[in-house]
């Protein structure tokens, strides 16, 4: 779902990243840093996407020659104001690119544009979020389409299954709040018996990917996931065995046990070469990371 | 009938696999038979006895009757036919679209050539509404389903099933010529209308594709589960429901572009129509997922786990006893493996026809295998049932052998040290 318009990955002049002070943009910065890639990150401070003149201040910001990427976000998006003020940064963004249209923009959307009863989700499945943060991304998705089309710029949409990270601001269910509550030797408490399998995202492979389609100028779709999903339980056992403390218990279920799994054979199309790192490994090196 | 005995004169027109085939099955059955293509660099070459295309028992056939089958370019010929079946290979485009252009040219370049008194058939695959599009006055038009499969050819030819012959008036009864050539078959006879004849075909390939959706469904659960495709398959098979002929048998996806064709047919037409097609884009679904088998586990299991590994494949045709690429599970899987060194054989495919920058030729199965880290056998050739699990694993440098179509014996190839992956069933 992917198409390379650099069959050869070759560096643009510029990246600029819109997101600055979030998790996975100040990840892709580290990334291309050391891969010698010029980048430049934008944050809240030097262009506030929710103003009414925010098009035209990121449009004089922007060369003809740069890859833009746009990871800024209120996330999760859960209620309306938060709709509307993702909505108006997208606006924004789709407002300077069609006044100055870049080389190539890539856009980080989420796994939560499909069902939450998708099992087997790829490319190819229409999408139908089931959650106010996997419609939003989904609208934002649809308004850049538009918008890209109409400037000419060539566009990617990037939508990562979970991710984990020792610099995960997010506190959510799953490996990022099980290593916390593990290291604080807590009780990890599942939802049932932690039954759910998910595909969980190292952040730095989600940068190693965003970074492969920026220098190949990628245009289209690609999930971000490894294509092997663990259950809840798996992740908070191990997120106990490294710490060497805490507990894991389960709860009388709620909620209909729901997995979701990820066929990635357009990833290993698109960058045959890559490989992700394994998940035990990744996990105990968040740790490793915070305990340092 | 112009023949000099009670038989009549069938005449075939276009050269290519279905043209050929079954005119050389006709020729078998006794009938006189002319071969008419415009090319007449074929025809020279058919005259003397070079097949086109690779089926068994062709060229024998067509060698043992050449004195029933008169080759020609000329359409003065197509004066002699008291049937003249037009019989073209359709071409699939790549979104999975007959190209029916050369076969309306075909038909408009014969049709004047050929006696008033003559029947036409139409052979080659159409979609329903075509032939009813195509006839016109004085012309007596049929159309009849062909069931060619491809390594098959002259058995099907030769011991079809029934004919499914789309009519005019399916209550009228058909010409001496043509039912004389029909009944030369002793098998059930089943005139229709020309929309049903033609939706009869695609109605088969979409029993045939359910079949098959079936097993590889299934059988992908197996792999889950710990179950084994080929201990459940047989019973089914009992089934008096199902059929011992069904097609049960784990694939990597649904093979060769005809039966897509005919399931992007019905899709077509349920969009005009207004009715519910959806069963027919899961099956075009999960033959995409399920044709990269191989390469999803060549990466989880070789290409993730080491560096620069040697890829050996083994057959590069869509399937056994033919040449045809199109649709190939090993082309599939081998132009997505650009990064990694690749080393190919196939019996009758050329090395160097594959989709790779540098593919590598090998002179025998085990010549590929030499130093290699994994092994992929993507067609199921005879030649590779013959390969000693004990042989690979001594030439190889890795032990992982990638064996969809279970063509080598997992016991033996285990015995061996080898890693042996197939279809439906977890890690043996």
């Amino acid at each position: 779902m992917l198409e390379h318009l650099n069959t050869d990955p070759t560096p643009p002049n510029r990246v600029v990243i819109l997101g600055r002070e979030g998790f996975v943009a100040s990840t892709l910065a580290a990334t291309l840093e050391a891969a010698g890639i010029n980048h430049l990150a934008l944050g809240h401070a030097e262009h506030d996407l929710t103003t009414a003149d925010a098009g035209e201040q990121l449009a004089a910001a922007l060369e003809e020659t740069d890859t833009l990427v746009f990871v800024s976000a209120i996330a999760p998006s859960r209620d309306a104001a938060a709709m509307a003020t993702n909505m108006r940064m997208v606006d924004s963004v789709a407002q300077a690119v069609s006044t100055r249209p870049v080389s190539h923009l890539v856009n980080i959307s989420s796994d939560a544009v499909y069902e939450d009863a998708a099992h087997l989700v790829h490319e190819g499945l229409a999408p139908a979020p089931g959650s106010p943060h996997g419609a939003m991304h989904l609208a934002r998705e649809i308004l850049l389409s538009g918008a890209m089309k109409g400037a000419g710029v060539p566009l990617a949409h990037l939508r990562p299954s979970l991710l984990y990270g020792t610099a995960d601001p997010h506190n959510g269910y799953g490996p990022n709040r099980f290593r916390r509550q593990a290291q604080a030797g807590e009780t990890i408490t599942l939802f049932g018996e932690g039954e759910e399998k998910r595909d969980h995202v190292a952040v730095e492979d989600v940068a190693a990917l965003i970074s492969q389609v920026i220098q190949h100028r990628s245009t289209g779709i690609l999930n971000i996931a490894t294509g092997t999903s663990r259950s809840f339980r798996e992740c908070a056992e191990l997120a106990v065995e490294i710490a060497g403390k805490g507990s894991v218990s389960g709860t009388p279920r709620q909620n209909p046990i729901t997995h979701r799994h990820f066929d990635v054979t357009a990833r290993l199309k698109a960058f045959p070469a890559f490989s992700f790192i394994d998940f035990d490994e990744g996990f105990r090196k968040s740790f490793n990371r915070v305990d340092s | 009938m112009t023949s000099t005995d009670t038989l009549p004169v069938i005449g075939f027109a276009g050269m290519t696999h279905l043209g050929l085939n079954s005119a050389v099955g006709m020729a078998e059955k006794g009938f006189d038979v002319v071969c008419f293509d415009p090319d007449a660099t074929l025809i020279g070459q058919l005259e003397t006895g070079e097949m086109p295309v690779l089926e068994p028992d062709l060229p024998e056939l067509a060698s043992k009757n050449k004195d029933r089958i008169t080759y020609a370019s000329d359409l003065s010929v197509l004066e002699r036919c008291d049937v003249l079946y037009v019989a073209p290979d359709v071409p699939v485009t790549d979104d999975g679209v007959s190209d029916l252009t050369d076969l309306d040219a075909l038909l408009e370049k014969v049709i004047p050539a050929i006696r008033k008194d003559a029947v036409l058939v139409n052979l080659s695959q159409v979609p329903p509404g075509f032939t009813r599009a195509r006839t016109r006055p004085g012309l007596n038009m049929f159309y009849q389903v062909e069931t060619l499969i491809f390594g098959r050819a002259i058995e099907r030819a030769l011991h079809p099933e029934r004919y499914i012959i789309g009519c005019p008036d399916p209550d009228a009864p058909l010409p001496d010529a043509f039912r004389t050539c029909l009944e030369a078959y002793d098998c059930p006879i089943l005139p229709m209308r020309y929309e049903s004849a033609e939706l009869c075909k695609i109605s088969i390939n979409c029993c045939l594709v359910a079949s098959i959706s079936v097993a590889n469904t299934l059988s992908e659960l197996c792999e889950g589960i710990g179950a084994d495709w080929s201990e459940i398959a047989p019973a089914l098979k009992l089934d008096r429901r199902i059929g011992q002929y069904s097609y049960l048998s784990p694939g990597l996806g649904i093979g060769g572009s005809n039966l897509i064709r005919d399931l992007i047919t019905v899709t077509r037409f349920a969009e005009e129509t207004g009715s519910d097609a959806s069963v027919i884009a899961a099956w075009i679904r999960n033959s995409a997922y399920r044709k990269e088998w191989a390469l999803r586990t060549l990466h989880e299991r070789v290409l993730s786990t080491m560096d620069d590994p040697l890829v050996a494949v083994l057959g590069l045709s869509y399937k056994e006893n033919t040449h045809s690429t199109k649709n190939s599970p090993a082309f599939a899987m081998i132009e997505n493996l650009h990064p990694y060194r690749v080393k190919a054989f196939d019996p009758v495919v050329k090395t160097s026809a594959a989709p790779h920058p540098v593919p590598i030729d090998a002179a025998d199965p085990l010549d590929c295998a030499k130093g290699a880290d994994v092994v992929c056998i993507m067609t199921p050739w005879d030649d590779f049932k013959s390969i000693d699990p004990a042989k690979l694993a001594d030439v190889m440098a890795g032990k992982w052998v990638l064996d969809p179509y279970r063509v080598l014996d997992a016991k033996a190839c285990t015995k061996a040290g080898l890693s042996y992956l197939t279809l439906g069933v977890s890690d043996a």
